[in-house]
């Protein structure tokens, strides 16, 4: 009577009957000689049909015909990372603690900007730990609703580890943090106060998120210190929705861009576009409009890539010839300067060189216009900036 | 109620003497049965799987090489592993937590037995459940 429990529902599973009667291993043997005898057969399986009983096998019962993964074309393959400078950063993150968005994002162009030519690499420190509080669907970057504590140290970590290098320019950007009361503004303010403090002749561009559109938090950061201050649109408008987070928005990245550019006027700004997520060429230019009118100086277009199976895939690949067209109506449009490329990302080291000199000349020129004194407006515009700036310290 | 105990607590203390644990496997086995389900692609070919009880049905499809997208790692940030559910299992399951339905709102032909994949864990009865994948997840390809 005992029995029969098991033996119900082994049956209601249609798996392997035992006898329950007797624990001999003869008894044992002999069921499963029987179910061997009595179930499917070799030529089941072959034939696609052996789908009785869900422990008779472990696979899908009939092979799956799966499209064909396509092969990067030519211009996207990139050399295996390695080399002398590349190990010595891998080294000192992992030493160090700190994340990189190269490593977290599987950025195709880790080898080259951590192994950039002439002792120049670069690479883009994450902070704010490696784990989002949003799930954008083109990003690899871990996701959760709680991620792991922020680390108070983590400023003055990063801000030696930084100093440690022999790098000109440094690129910090973040997760988003909605979990924070301040969205992790004041924190990532800190970080980068601290650099510039161990390190004031870096040239350092900051990667931010939205802050969900709080210009008092954008001002904490475009405020701190940095030479660029960066946020990227990704897309354009229309597919907005879909391939961000929806508490990123389009309207609300320009007014970041925007606002950023109105609290830190020195400041250059930067965004950024991937394509071949299914936009069309007039809304790209719609995009590029939109960003020059919130005072964009620099843009960038890259070739979005399918980081894992578990993301969204890619819609078009666009060839070189393409990203050329587009550097050069970025150029004629208004944009100070414009990276364009299949693997051009938002930190990419091709347009470090330039913004160094850019971003050194507009700091000299305003300076300069201090100098000979403007009038009010430069006084006005010292004085709150002064303020903003100490507002920032007292957090 | 007393006869059932009488015989369950009987037949724990006899396969107990007949040596422990491994005598007792016999039912635990039968829980962790993995469970058959079937996943319906896009193009409506089919894929049954031996799915383990416990598991997402998100966590499933990405062990089936099923290309259903999971950007947020399950933590209702978005609604790229939306699936179809066939009704009978639809009705087996727990109402959805008002985070899931607020994402669910989000998604791209929503249904009436549409769930998140990730919120929804394997059990043995939604055994021969039919987890449909949504035509699409927006209009990306509109040129």
């Amino acid at each position: 009577m005992y029995s029969s429990a098991p033996r119900r529902a082994a049956a209601a599973a249609g798996a392997r009957h035992f006898s329950a009667s007797a624990p001999a291993p003869t008894a044992r043997a002999a069921a499963l000689a029987s179910a061997l005898r009595d179930g499917p057969s070799l030529d089941d399986f072959a034939a696609g049909a052996a789908s009785g009983g869900g422990a008779a096998c472990a696979t899908p019962a009939a092979p799956r015909k799966k499209a064909p993964r396509e092969r990067l074309p030519e211009w996207l393959r990139v050399e295996r990372p390695g080399g002398e400078d590349y190990t010595r950063i891998r080294k000192q993150m992992r030493s160090l603690k700190l994340a990189t968005v190269c490593e977290e994002a599987r950025c195709p162009n880790i080898g080259e900007c951590w192994g950039g030519e002439k002792g120049t690499a670069t690479a883009t420190i994450m902070v704010m730990g490696d784990t989002c509080t949003r799930g954008c669907r083109f990003c690899n970057v871990k996701t959760s609703r709680t991620p792991p504590p922020l680390d108070p140290n983590e400023p003055l970590a990063t801000a030696q580890a930084i100093a440690s290098w022999d790098i000109d320019y440094v690129v910090i950007t973040s997760v988003d943090r909605d979990d924070q009361p301040d969205h992790g503004a004041g924190h990532l303010a800190q970080v980068i106060r601290t650099v510039k403090e161990l390190k004031p002749s870096l040239m350092l561009e900051c990667l931010s998120p939205d802050f969900g559109g709080d210009l008092s938090r954008v001002a904490l950061v475009a405020t701190a210190g940095l030479n660029v201050f960066a946020h990227n649109l990704e897309t354009v408008e229309r597919l907005t929705p879909t391939v961000r987070d929806r508490r990123a928005t389009y309207r609300q990245s320009l007014a970041v861009l925007t606002g950023a550019r109105a609290l830190a006027p020195e400041v250059v700004t930067k965004t950024s576009l991937m394509l071949g997520c299914g936009e069309t060429a007039a809304e790209v230019r719609q995009t590029m409009r939109d960003a020059l009118s919130a005072g964009v100086e620099i843009i960038t277009f890259g070739q979005y890539l399918q980081p894992s199976k578990r993301h969204m895939a890619v819609s078009r690949m666009l060839p070189p010839s393409e990203y050329e067209n587009w550097r050069e109506e970025g150029m004629a449009m208004g944009f100070k300067y414009v990276a364009s490329g299949p693997l051009v990302r938002s930190s990419y080291k091709a347009g470090e060189v330039f913004l160094e000199a850019f971003a050194k000349e507009k700091a000299e020129q305003a300076k300069a216009a201090r100098a000979l004194g403007e009038g009010k407006a430069a006084a006005a515009r010292g004085g709150a900036r002064q303020a903003s700036a100490a507002a920032a310290a007292q957090l | 109620m007393s006869l059932v105990r009488a015989l369950l607590t009987a037949g724990r203390s006899a396969l107990a003497e007949r040596g422990g644990v491994a005598a007792i496997r016999p039912f635990s086995r039968a829980l962790a049965q993995p469970v058959r389900i079937t996943f319906v692609d896009k193009d409506g070919s089919e894929v049954p799987v031996d799915a383990p009880v416990g598991k997402s049905l998100l966590e499933v499809a990405h062990e089936n090489d099923i290309e259903l997208e999971g950007a947020c790692d399950g933590s209702l940030a978005c609604s790229t592993c939306h699936l179809i559910l066939d009704e009978v299992s639809f009705k087996k399951l727990k109402a959805p937590e008002d985070e899931e339905l607020d994402m669910l709102d989000l998604a791209f032909d929503l249904r009436k037995t549409s769930r998140l994949g990730c919120q929804v864990k394997v059990s043995p009865e939604l055994a021969g459940m039919r987890c449909q994948l949504p035509a699409g997840t927006n209009d990306m390809q509109q040129q």
